[in-house]
């Protein structure tokens, strides 16, 4: 496969939410499954995410969000949908309760995987919405 | 099903005498009350007295944080009160900075200013608990000078107030957040260390494994970074400061992660007492007792709860809180039922709560000490685990010490790793987790229960209020002492800023201004995140 059909994933933290572990697992997993993973680790706002995505021309996005304020990830929704980016799917991680994970869904990100949610089913997700 | 401990040990289906052949009780393990204190630090234990028992509270405005602590005490925490600290504070930055605006009490108390403390602890005693404020280790030194601030405006003997404020400089690898070079973390450790040493204030400094172990690392391992970190920091304070290590012995405490098997969390803390106490009398030739002593807290593991089925969560922490109890530690604060979801709502707290009680009052588990002694199984796993953890610390000194294994990024590579291969193992099948591998339920029929959140209206609301009151305190006087915070910055390594971060606390400068100005004068943007400028004229 060459590196122009592998699939392209974003992973970010957002916000000030300093855990990093889950972001790191799931970027090694994305990888091990043969996608190319552009990391952004912690601290990241909306603004330099889309940035990012934009810049790397990303298939898919994906947040790891630890008890957070999700409005963030609301913000980061609206301002992609200012840069054109709608096509490009934001999946979400992380202690997400199901009141705001509901609450995310129907402002637009396209799946969230809560904690424990294993590899298997993030990957076969993330090749189910890329179509390559 | 994996029968390993997590640190890759097979373990047995049973144990015998042979297993502990050579164990010396009196040079290994000793009565409760003698070194090397495998057993505890008192003969009579919870006998004389039971661990204080607390929940974390903060969320939200001062305001809310007081309400829920004063909730707490009604609940029968009385002895101690621990508040966490928000992401804006860890930063730290103000809750008006465009990032603050964001997140201000969002998993914590806006602790930003002396007036937030005020508040905080209005119609709360300084003294008679203990304070235990957790946050980055920046703001450490903000938050040990609110406490000598508002003990001098109540006219309350500083030496009278006991608990723990300030926190180890390596608390930003384990995923706090500090945006301050490691250096300069280190320097503000050491200045408000020495200061609590010097001033005889009974205050503790938090150097844990805690966080470690939470990201992913084993008990192995968590073993071997608290010891690698006591090390490097209390030898500095004793060859950088100058200071005693009989003095400086009695300022560490450790948050111990206790997580749900049993037998080797046990272990784990008793290793951990011979560990340091070992450490104390051979490294740093303590001569006093409780400078061997090692003050051991236990926070039962937020990671080991699970986002399915949540109300099996209060299983789990009855079941890690026994095992803290067990293992002799001094303090405990539990996670609760909905810990993967938010903060702690009334309820889940409440649970929690009680289930220290039940465990301190109904299951007589204080009326023995170290209850395990003696078991061949515990006591293996007590020499194990502690075997293995020095391997690693060996590990830590052939990269030149704790500092340089941070830098190096093998502290980081280590947790990780473990944090995959649990991943991995849980997903195979191996580890066995109810709920996630296990008597597995759909979605839709899973539990709901109720959660504690703070909009994004309660951040904006927060930063408004900060906004608001910034104009009205006494700006001469608050640029006299960000002027004088300045110029003591500048001074160098040795040259200790608490004395002017109090008074500038005093004076209700902000965690943002304070530490940005030490920033500045530290070669570095004003701002961590380089969104704003420095509001005072330093020059």
């Amino acid at each position: 496969m060459s590196h122009r059909q592998r699939i392209k994933v974003l992973i970010s933290g957002i916000g000030l939410d300093g855990h990093f572990t889950g972001a790191e697992i799931v970027s090694r997993f994305l990888m091990d499954a043969g996608m190319e993973v552009v990391y952004l680790g912690i601290y990241q706002t909306p603004e330099m995410i889309v940035s990012a995505a934009v810049e790397e021309s990303v298939d898919i996005i994906g947040i790891s969000s630890h008890a957070s304020n999700y409005e963030q990830i609301g913000l980061l929704l609206d301002l992609m949908k200012k840069n054109d980016l709608d096509d490009v799917p934001v999946i979400c991680g992380g202690t997400i309760p199901k009141r705001d994970a509901e609450a995310l869904l129907e402002r637009g990100v396209a799946k969230i995987f809560p904690p424990q949610s294993s590899s298997e089913s993030i990957v076969d997700y993330i090749f189910s919405c890329v179509k390559r | 099903m994996k029968r390993e401990t997590d640190y890759g040990y097979e373990i047995k289906p049973v144990y015998t005498p042979d297993d502990i052949a050579g164990l010396d009780y009196k040079k290994d393990l000793g009565d409760p009350g003698s070194y090397p204190y495998v057993r505890g630090y008192h003969p009579n234990g919870y006998r004389s007295r039971v661990w204080t028992r607390r929940m974390t509270a903060g969320l939200g405005s001062s305001k809310r944080t007081n309400e829920v602590l004063q909730q707490y005490r009604k609940m029968g925490q009385t002895q101690g009160m621990l508040v966490i600290c928000d992401r804006p504070n860890a930063m730290p930055i103000d809750a008006d900075h465009p990032m603050g605006r964001r997140e201000s009490g969002v998993l914590g108390w806006h602790g930003a200013s002396l007036l937030e403390f005020e508040e905080l602890m209005d119609d709360i005693p300084l003294t008679g608990q203990s304070i235990t404020l957790l946050g980055s280790s920046a703001m450490s030194c903000m938050r040990l000078a609110y406490v000598v601030a508002l003990a001098e405006k109540r006219g309350v003997d500083l030496r009278e107030v006991h608990g723990s404020v300030t926190e180890y400089p390596f608390c930003h690898t384990f995923g706090q957040t500090d945006h301050l070079p490691l250096d300069l973390l280190i320097k503000l450790w050491l200045d408000s260390s020495e200061y609590i040493i010097r001033n005889k204030i009974h205050m503790r400094s938090g150097i844990l494994s805690q966080h470690f172990q939470e990201s992913g690392g084993n008990n192995a391992q968590a073993l071997a970074v608290e010891i690698a970190q006591l090390k490097e920091l209390l030898g500095m304070l004793v060859k950088e400061r100058g200071l005693d290590f009989d003095d400086v012995g009695l300022l560490p405490y450790e948050l111990v992660s206790i997580s749900s098997r049993f037998f080797e969390e046990i272990a784990k803390v008793r290793a951990l007492r011979r560990m340091y106490a070992k450490m104390a009398k051979e490294t740093f030739k303590a001569k006093s007792e409780k400078a061997c002593q090692l003050l051991i807290s236990v926070h039962t593991s937020g990671r080991a709860m699970t986002y399915q089925q949540p109300y099996n969560n209060i299983a789990r922490c009855a079941i890690q809180t026994l095992a803290g109890a067990i293992a002799g530690c001094t303090a405990i604060d539990n996670a609760c039922l909905d810990n993967a979801h938010a903060e702690p709502s009334a309820f889940a707290a409440r649970m929690s709560l009680n289930t220290q009680h039940i465990v301190s009052d109904e299951t007589g588990v204080t009326d023995v000490t170290d209850p395990l002694a003696g078991s061949y199984f515990v006591e293996y796993l007590t020499n194990k685990v502690e075997a293995e953890a020095y391997k690693i610390l060996q590990q830590i000194e052939d990269q030149g010490g704790m500092t340089a294994a941070v830098r190096k990024g093998f502290i980081h590579n280590m947790m990780e790793a473990s944090a995959r291969k649990r991943q991995k193992e849980i997903e195979s099948g191996e580890r066995l987790v109810v709920g996630v591998n296990e008597l597995v339920i759909p979605p839709e029929e899973d539990d709901d229960i109720p959660i504690q959140s703070v909009e994004a209206s309660d951040s904006e609301e927060i930063a408004k209020r900060m906004e608001t009151w910034k104009k009205t305190r006494n700006m001469p006087l608050l640029k006299e002492k960000i002027a004088r915070l300045y110029a003591d910055a500048k001074e160098g390594k040795d040259f200790n800023l608490m004395p002017s971060i109090i008074e500038a606390v005093k004076a209700y400068g902000t965690a943002g201004e304070i530490m940005g100005v030490i920033r500045v004068a530290n070669g570095f943007h004003y701002d961590p995140l380089e969104m704003i400028d420095c509001p005072f004229d330093l020059q």
